[in-house]
């Protein structure tokens, strides 16, 4: 008994509840400080310009306050309608084909491919056009794709399988193609790295299971693995769509928004009115309206493919 | 030892800290007032990169040698330069001594006051072996044509001088001619004579925006039509204009290269230079760089440099585009960056920049047969020069302008719209741009 006395610990004055309560606020206060430094990053370069941002969209030049003036010109001005529709061209044309072909090459790879060093070269292969900077990717496209001297239109001739120059860049339809080819090129690779890591994480019981049961390739995709896979295609989404509101350098080298307008898109378009028209507010106020079509976008597209279920 | 307090620690750290930290600033700030007679140790150059700072790269240390000042050359990009200028000025930086400014830039900086007047600051005049228009394209308010309505009541300055002599020429295969093109008619006739398959009549440089501008404004000049009147009214959907881009659009167009939409200086020159076109426009810089350049064109002196052909107008209007050195306000160096122009300008020094490659304004080196054999077009550049070639409007907008412009006249290119369409709807577009800038366009 007095050994069991002993052992426990020394009475004190204070309530054990408040005690707890000390400490779990040191232990709060300990996280966020530990938290600062990421969110003083984040404040000083995110939260700081978008506030510049703000006020540049609701001011002159000289500073004086113009209301919603900025707003209205930047949104009567035909060319940010046919920049908008570029976008949405280009996005239509850029996400499915992504996502339709790196979700191919990660269910072949997943399924065909056991030798873990074939994994891993083929992995160093998706990666390489991701760490290719976006200008140098330009340059060699222009190179496929230029008038008089490309690449394609000499391989095409070559085999005989056309008698004149294909125009890629200077018929609509097929500018806006070929900027688009390039975007797919690099980033179907993204696509299929993020899913083929997502087909990882299939509880191989479940798919035995299924196999046992003469689930066929289908079946077993569309009743499994798609379950599993289905937040990484928000997650792509988000990024992709992110990433197609910031495509800048290979259409800027391939077509420079031309023929005409038709591959002006949004980023170019933005750039042209900052950096060309110097039109500083008109670019500000483009860029929040941006912002806030693009939150209600992703709150759609979270609505679509919910989260939880996964 | 005496022990102090934590409170006492952490103020006698922030003193001592606030005082090491203020010693550059004091230095600085002593130096600010001493500099400008002072010999700098060297001269910081914002240059574009290209072809256009080459030869000034190469002159530099041949200053140094004279002087002892360094020559410290910061090379941009076109369009990052531009902008890089743009920021360094409205924060009134003291980064750059010196920089190079293409000609149409001028207006945005006479504007903002971002440079050192040349005449009154450092008694610069004008040198009678030098065409005027070198130095009034240098001036802020232009001394000819509209001038800004903000900028009608300041006193006129130079502000930057030439150091690239650049204006816009035609150049054809004269081993293939028998004369040269007079005319726009003589140009067209010659397409139409010498266009076959694999070999274009004309090379039309029209990628959107500048491009397709640069390589349309001569020629829509000399057909009398332009983007402003003398009252900043817009003249884009005069008759002599569309006439000018139908001409280009549509007339020239059956005899250029596909795509010409797409094409842009390097692909013209390539062109020309593998011996596939008759005729087109020219920069100076294009022709030294790849037509004209050993080891890499096949037409090595098979080509002839004229100034633009006459319109309907019964003029040819050739169009500047000059590289100045100006130097910014916030420069502490200002009159030893002054020192380095005049020795620039000098005409022993302009030679040799020129035998570097360098692109002169001196009409006596333009003339000199010597530097003609290895430079073809100076004779032509001469004669553009005394003209006078255009500028393009004198207006901080012109960016704004030219990109409307710029892409209207590649939609007629690429068949997207009629000529008349395309200045219709370019000219409602400036008309707005032009009114919310504060212009009675």
């Amino acid at each position: 008994m007095s050994r069991l006395v002993a052992e426990l610990p020394a009475p004190t004055d204070e309530h054990p509840v408040r005690v707890g309560r000390r400490r779990r606020g040191r232990q709060e206060r300990l996280a966020y400080l530990i938290l600062l430094p990421a969110l003083g990053t984040v404040f000083v370069i995110v939260t700081i310009p978008f506030i510049v941002v703000l006020i540049q969209s609701v001011t002159a030049d000289d500073g004086s306050f113009l209301g919603l003036r900025n707003f209205t010109r930047a949104l009567a001005n035909p060319l940010f309608y046919e920049a908008l529709r570029a976008t949405g061209v280009y996005a239509l044309i850029v996400l499915p084909s992504e996502i339709v072909l790196g979700l191919g090459f990660a269910l072949l790879v997943h399924r065909t491919v056991r030798r873990a060093g074939l994994r891993a070269t083929l992995y160093v292969l998706a990666v390489l056009p991701l760490v290719v900077p976006p200008v140098a990717i330009g340059v060699v496209a222009r190179l496929i794709y230029a008038p008089g001297y490309g690449v394609l239109n000499i391989i095409l001739e070559r085999l005989g399988l056309i008698h004149q120059e294909i125009q890629w860049l200077s018929n609509p339809t097929l500018a806006m193609l070929s900027v688009a080819s390039v975007d797919v090129w690099q980033w179907t690779p993204f696509v299929y790295l993020v899913l083929f890591a997502g087909l990882q994480t299939v509880p191989r019981e479940s798919v035995e299971a299924a196999q046992v049961d003469g689930a066929g390739w289908w079946t077993q995709f569309r009743y499994i693995e798609l379950f599993y896979l289905r937040p990484l295609f928000l997650l792509i989404l988000f990024f992709r769509l992110a990433d197609v509101l910031r495509v800048f350098d290979h259409v800027y080298i391939l077509t420079g928004g031309g023929p005409g307008t038709t591959t002006q898109l949004l980023s170019l378009y933005l750039y042209r009115t900052e950096f060309k028209f110097f039109d500083t507010g008109q670019a500000a106020a483009l860029a929040v309206v941006v912002l806030v079509s693009i939150s209600i976008l992703y709150s759609l597209i979270t609505r679509v493919l919910p989260l939880e279920r996964a | 030892m005496q022990r102090i307090t934590r409170r006492e620690f952490v103020k006698r750290t922030a003193v001592t800290g606030a005082a090491f930290t203020s010693i550059p600033a004091i230095l600085a700030a002593c130096g600010t007032g001493t500099s400008t007679s002072n010999k700098p140790s060297k001269l910081t150059v914002a240059a574009v990169q290209g072809a256009e700072d080459g030869p000034l790269k190469k002159v530099g240390p041949m200053y140094t040698a004279k002087t002892g000042i360094t020559i410290e050359i910061v090379e941009f990009p076109y369009d990052t330069l531009f902008s890089k200028l743009v920021t360094t000025f409205q924060a009134n930086g003291s980064s750059y001594d010196l920089c190079m400014m293409d000609d149409p830039w001028m207006p945005k900086f006479g504007t903002m006051g971002a440079l050192q007047p040349l005449d009154s600051n450092f008694g610069f005049t004008r040198d009678s072996d030098i065409p005027s228009i070198v130095y009034d394209v240098g001036t802020w308010p232009p001394p000819s044509g509209p001038v800004p309505p903000t900028e009608q009541s300041k006193a006129k300055h130079l502000y930057g001088i030439t150091i690239v002599g650049n204006v816009e020429m035609f150049m054809y295969r004269k081993d293939l001619a028998t004369a040269a093109p007079t005319s726009w008619d003589d140009v067209k006739a010659n397409a139409a004579r010498f266009n076959k398959a694999n070999f274009y009549g004309y090379v039309i440089r029209g990628k959107a925006t500048n491009p397709a501008s640069s390589d349309s404004l001569p020629i829509l000049w000399s057909f009398g039509g332009d983007v402003f009147d003398t009252n900043w009214k817009v003249k884009l959907d005069s008759t002599e204009s569309i006439d000018a881009i139908t001409f280009l659009t549509k007339t020239l167009k059956q005899y250029a290269e596909p795509s010409a939409d797409n094409i842009d200086a390097a692909d013209r020159d390539r062109l020309i230079a593998i011996g596939q076109a008759f005729q087109s426009t020219t920069w100076p810089a294009e022709v030294t760089g790849v037509v004209e350049a050993q080891g890499s064109s096949q037409v090595i002196g098979k080509m002839a440099y004229i100034p633009i052909p006459q319109g309907p107008s019964g003029k040819g209007i050739g169009m500047m585009g000059n590289w100045l050195l100006g130097i910014p306000k916030g420069s502490h160096n200002g009159s030893a960056a002054a020192d380095f122009i005049k020795w620039m300008l000098q005409a022993d020094n302009m030679k040799t920049y020129v035998q570097n490659g360098g692109i002169p304004t001196r009409t006596s080196l333009l003339n000199d047969a010597t530097l003609g054999q290895t430079n073809p077009y100076f004779p032509a550049l001469a004669k553009s020069l005394a003209a006078p070639p255009n500028w393009r409007p004198r207006t901080d907008q012109w960016n704004a302008v030219e990109t409307i412009y710029g892409t209207a006249v590649n939609q007629a290119i690429a068949g997207l719209k009629t000529p008349k369409d395309a200045m219709m709807s370019a000219a409602a577009q400036i008309r707005t741009t032009m009114q919310g800038a504060g212009y009675p366009s």
